[in-house]
């Protein structure tokens, strides 16, 4: 499997591309897709979205290791990200961090030996009203304890 | 014209300059780290904060720009306050390297401290741990604990050579500077980031433990290696009086000159002009002649004197080469052009001169010869084939001031060895010296003084940066006292006398040479 | 059917409105159409000029006067950039304008854009908030396809184009320097001012930057006129603001609300107040960024001069609620790392402050506190305090500072115990 950029991804990356005047300002909606399907931005994606953006692979890269959603290595499965901040913290993160941990016996910026799961604490997902907050990918689940987080791991295949 | 004061003083300003121009202009120094002339103000480092009446926070000189009635204090307790916060924040992660790293004594860091008598560290967490010794490119090494992340460097591949071989990667105390994928700095303009370093993050490997700053005087000098003719300091070592081999110059760094090189100097220059004091010829040699001990300037070019005055008599001056060299100064060439085409006739004048490079676009030009210039305003010839003159001629006179242009003669011993006198003068070894009679060391450019005529028509006087090493001696000098010896134009010579002489008969008898910058 | 004047739905209609159909129905996008067939430019700029609209993303910035710094008559193209970044931890008001009810956005934008000149709006919606975008995009085609945003925005020969940009990561880039570089493609480094975006902005050129709810005003203080706006407020602070209420409270969520609201009716009122069992102690009354206030400084009215006033500021109306309970200790320790995290690394201050912060309420919090340790904590707030290139600096530097100023026998106190605790 190539580590570069598909042909559909290419033609993606220029209609995304088309909605600026100059064409690097894409470069974060482009990463994201790349992301999305290549699971992390490969040095490949890097050398084809910047030949595709008219810029340096190096400004990718600066990019790439500035933003905390970009990763330069694929992850598990599903990716679990706990929000570590004020509001969560006063509902009861700390348990459901604590409990992820005994349960996957890994800590934050690990992944399950299977290759399931990822686990990482993140700051303010903006869900304080259903706090604590548990961000499965994109998906928020707010109000969560270990014994939803239990039954929504159980869910996941 | 703005009038404002700066810390109670009356200061004029440019228009649009800013509060740090015009303190500098003013003689008042405003520490700074990410400030440099040659890019717009970056405002990151924070150290040039300045108090300005009026306004509730303090401000940035770099960025400021000068108003009318303005009211800056530089110096007052807020100021100083804040300078030193920041200083203190750099410290925390600046590891206190100063013993072994080669920026101490010019390390603005250190300055800075001295100045707001920073010398406890309140910081009491553990350091980020980083990379000390990171290859940049062929003579350049990064220490990531060292660099307070002014940006200069990054900026400057951005920015002057467009190359961006080095990026910012990370973010917040992480942030650090890094190649990409190990691709190494590889432009022609590396050698100038060890100069926009204001710390001792980025260092040159040739410079790298060999001596320290403050045992160096910084001379000013111009590039001979191709025809822009750069601004460069020589620093130089006097010498410690017991220990042999210290004396000399030990790097070149650029001095700025808006109309020829601006703030930079490339590779080419750099490292080369170090290249120019190596493998020297020191002593005269005459191959059939006295000892060396019984051998003297004067002897030498007495003896070469008479057999120059014999050629003429005997018309066998018109197969007399000499081979001249663009690397010569204008006054040398001028002199050159007096004694072997307007006093001897010598028939076969030419110049071997190294083959054009590839100009890069920036600095360096095609034209690798500084003073091509001065001989083509001086009529010499200079599109001629130096090897054809060597074919049967009377005599050979080789002015080797550029050991590259020379290479083509290495082949020729047959040709050379039918030369009854061969003449080479020379600062370095060339490759030639079995094959030749006479062996006249000369001074290397950066040990005379003289001008060269760039290719934009500044003509750039230059001063020795020190003495002649051994027994080298100027061309400009050997060609006086040869003038004298030879006698066609007594009254010309006698009043060669003291410094400046030949120069101001080049400009009396030629005035497009303007008398330079 | 009159048009409901709340910026959010109505219970019971949080599903739909979303739907062009449905927002249409119910009145939606009859002022922006109004706008642009009978009224000027100006005459639009004017209305929110005297509403007094202030910015509602964390700095209350005055939206007209903002647009008015836009050069006119200039040849190069505008842009408006709508900042859905929403970073500000306790803060989760705009995810609900985007998700539930993005025409009222959208006929905000039109309104903007209208009154500056702008031809192309980019929306940077943080990254987190994929399925918002999603939802965001749908709404912009529908808007393009009944020919509200497009070439000809309804008839009038109005130009409009708007496209969704999703940020990754970065609580810098609700800055809106750092959001111009990031709509830019590159790291999220704050820019120097002068020079101002209105005048040198995204690509070079002038650009308007507003908040999500900052737009989501404008149809009805356009419709309803300034006095009507400023009458729902204070006097001085006009309009309603969306209160994020989070944290150690019985009802937790957005309560759309009179500007000037007092803090204590937000949370024992409209909040539920405290879960059973539990105790006030502190309220952070504008997202994390704001000076904590104690319980008993809680009788301040919610706007901008009064917060200012006590000590603290509005912001972005994030209201958190501590308990007494709580540990402080962590607390700080939360607020510390946060921003340690987010720093972007561009300037001296920032950069080593936070980190240099963070780790000793680090050390603190795992019992090797030292004394003088709380002081000095203090001490590295103030040199960043004032002295950044951007204000990341002082959104660090002042909570730590009135953490430790308001709480300091409680932080002692567990200091002292962490430090037995490692015995």
């Amino acid at each position: 499997m190539s580590a570069g950029l598909s042909d559909a991804l290419k033609i993606r990356s220029a209609a995304l591309a088309a909605h600026y005047p100059r064409k690097q300002a894409a470069l974060l909606p482009v990463l994201h897709a790349v992301q999305a399907e290549l699971g992390c931005i490969t040095p490949e994606a890097e050398r084809d979205v910047a030949a595709l953006l008219g810029i340096k692979p190096i400004q990718v890269r600066e990019a790439v290791t500035f933003y905390t959603m970009f990763r330069r290595r694929p992850i598990g499965r599903y990716h679990l990200q706990v929000c570590d901040n004020l509001s969560c913290g006063l509902r009861g993160t700390g348990a459901v961090l604590e409990h992820l941990r005994r349960r996957l016996g890994i800590e934050p910026g690990q992944t399950t030996a299977d290759g399931r799961f990822t686990l990482t604490t993140v700051e303010c997902l903006g869900a304080c009203e259903n706090a604590p907050c548990l961000m499965v990918d994109f998906e928020y689940h707010g109000n969560v304890d270990p014994d939803t987080v239990d039954k929504l791991l159980d869910g996941l295949v | 014209m703005v009038k404002l004061l700066i810390n109670g003083r009356p200061v004029e300003a440019q228009e649009g300059s800013t509060v740090l121009k015009a303190a500098q202009e003013a003689g008042i120094a405003i520490p700074h780290f990410c400030y440099h002339e040659a890019f717009p103000p970056e405002g990151s480092c924070r150290v040039c904060q300045v108090e300005i009446e009026g306004l509730p926070k303090l401000d940035l000189a770099c960025s400021t720009i000068v108003r009318e009635g303005l009211k800056v204090s530089t110096n007052g307790d807020r100021v100083i306050q804040a300078r030193r916060s920041v200083l203190e924040f750099l410290l925390t992660e600046h590891p206190l390297d100063c013993p072994i790293c080669d920026k101490a004594g010019e390390c603005k860091l250190q300055d800075y401290c001295l100045e707001a008598g920073l010398t406890v560290n309140a910081f009491a967490e553990s350091r980020e741990k980083r990379e000390k010794k990171i290859a940049l490119g062929a003579k350049l090494l990064l220490d990531r604990e060292r660099c307070i992340l002014c940006s200069r460097c990054v900026r400057f591949l951005r920015q002057v050579t467009g190359t961006r071989e080095l990026g910012l990667f990370e973010r917040g105390v992480g942030t650090q500077i890094d190649l990409y994928e190990g691709e190494p700095v590889a432009n022609n303009y590396s050698g100038n980031l060890v100069d926009v370093c204001p710390v001792g993050a980025i260092t040159d490997t040739d410079f790298r433990f060999k001596t320290r700053p403050w045992f160096l005087e910084a001379r000013p000098a111009i590039c001979p290696l191709c025809s822009r003719g750069c601004s460069m300091w020589a620093d130089y070592h006097p010498g410690f009086p017991r220990v042999a081999g210290t004396a000399g110059i030990y790097r070149f760094r650029p001095r700025l000159n808006p109309e020829v090189n601006g703030h930079w100097i490339c590779d080419a220059g750099r490292y080369g002009a170090m290249a120019l004091e190596r493998d020297r010829l020191t002593e005269l040699r005459w191959i059939k002649g006295p000892s060396p001990a019984e051998l003297s300037w004067e002897k030498t070019i007495g003896r070469l004197a008479a057999e120059l005055r014999g050629l003429k008599t005997s018309g066998a001056i018109d197969h007399a080469a000499v081979v001249l060299s663009s690397r010569l100064t204008s006054e040398e060439l001028f002199l050159a052009k007096m004694i072997f085409h307007e006093e001897l006739g010598a028939g076969r004048l030419v110049f071997a001169d190294p083959p054009d490079g590839l100009a890069d676009g920036l600095l360096l030009r095609a034209d690798r010869t500084p003073n091509r210039l001065a001989a083509a305003r001086l009529g010499l010839p200079f599109q001629s084939d130096p090897l054809a003159a060597l074919e049967s001629a009377s005599f050979l006179w080789i002015f080797g001031a550029d050991r590259e242009a020379l290479e083509p003669f290495r082949r020729l011993s047959a040709a050379l060895a039918s030369i009854p006198t061969k003449v080479l003068s020379a600062p370095q070894m060339t490759g030639l010296e079995s094959a030749m009679n006479f062996l006249l060391p000369t001074a290397s450019v950066f040990e005379k003084g003289g001008s060269f005529a760039n290719a934009d028509g500044w003509d750039q006087v230059f001063s020795a940066v020190h003495p002649p090493c051994g027994n080298a001696r100027p061309e400009e000098s050997i060609l006086v006292d040869l003038g004298r010896a030879l006698g066609f134009d007594p009254a010309f010579y006698a009043a060669l006398d003291g410094p400046g002489a030949v120069a101001r008969a080049l400009r009396a008898a030629h005035p497009q040479f303007g008398g330079g910058r | 059917m009159s048009v409901d004047k709340r910026l959010l739905p109505a219970d019971g209609e949080t599903a739909e409105l979303r739907r062009l159909a449905v927002y249409e129905g119910r009145g939606g996008y009859a002022v922006a159409r109004r706008v642009l067939a009978s009224l000027t430019p100006a005459q639009v700029l004017d209305e929110v000029k005297a509403a007094g609209l202030r910015g509602r993303g964390g700095a209350g910035f005055p939206a007209g006067l903002k647009w008015s710094f836009v050069p006119k008559g200039d040849e190069k193209p505008k842009y408006l950039c709508v900042n859905a970044d929403e970073g500000e931890p306790g803060t989760f008001k705009d995810k609900y304008i985007l998700g539930h009810n993005p025409h009222l956005l959208l006929e905000g934008i039109i309104l903007a854009c209208y009154a500056v000149g702008i031809h192309v709006a980019y929306i940077y919606i943080r990254g987190e908030y994929e399925m918002i975008a999603r939802r965001l995009e749908e709404a912009i085609a529908e808007a393009a396809a009944a020919g509200y945003l497009g070439p000809n925005v309804f008839g009038a020969g109005f130009a409009l184009n708007a496209f969704v940009h999703r940020g990754a990561g970065a609580y810098i880039c609700g800055e809106e320097t750092a959001l111009l570089e990031s709509l830019e493609g590159k790291r999220g480094w704050p820019r120097l001012k002068p020079p101002f975006p209105a005048v040198v902005g995204l690509f070079q050129s002038p650009t308007v930057i507003n908040n999500v709810e900052t737009l989501a005003n404008l149809p009805g203080l356009i419709r309803d006129g300034a006095a009507a706006f400023i009458a729902l407020g204070t006097p001085k602070d006009g309009g309603t603001r969306l209160f994020s209420v989070s944290g150690s409270v019985a009802r937790p969520g957005l309560y759309e609300l009179p500007v000037g609201t007092k803090l204590r009716e937000i949370v024992f009122t409209h909040a539920g107040g405290m879960p059973p069992g539990r105790t006030l102690r502190a309220v952070i009354p504008g997202g994390m960024s704001s000076p904590i206030l104690r319980a008993d400084e809680i009788d301040v009215a919610m706007d901008f001069d009064s917060l200012a006033a006590a000590g603290s500021m509005l912001g972005s109306a994030g209201v958190i609620v501590i308990d007494a309970e709580a540990s402080m200790l962590t607390i700080l320790k939360k607020i510390a790392a946060f921003y340690a995290h987010e720093s972007c690394g561009q300037c001296t201050p920032c950069r080593l402050g936070t980190s240099w912060m963070a780790k000793t309420v680090e050390r603190l919090a795992s019992g090797e506190g030292r004394p003088g340790d709380l002081d000095g904590l203090v001490r590295v707030a103030s040199n960043i305090k004032g002295r950044t290139l951007c204000p990341l600096g002082d959104a660090a530097a002042l909570p730590v500072q009135a953490v430790v100023a308001k709480f300091r026998a409680e932080l002692e106190a567990e200091i002292e115990r962490a430090a037995e605790g490692r015995e």
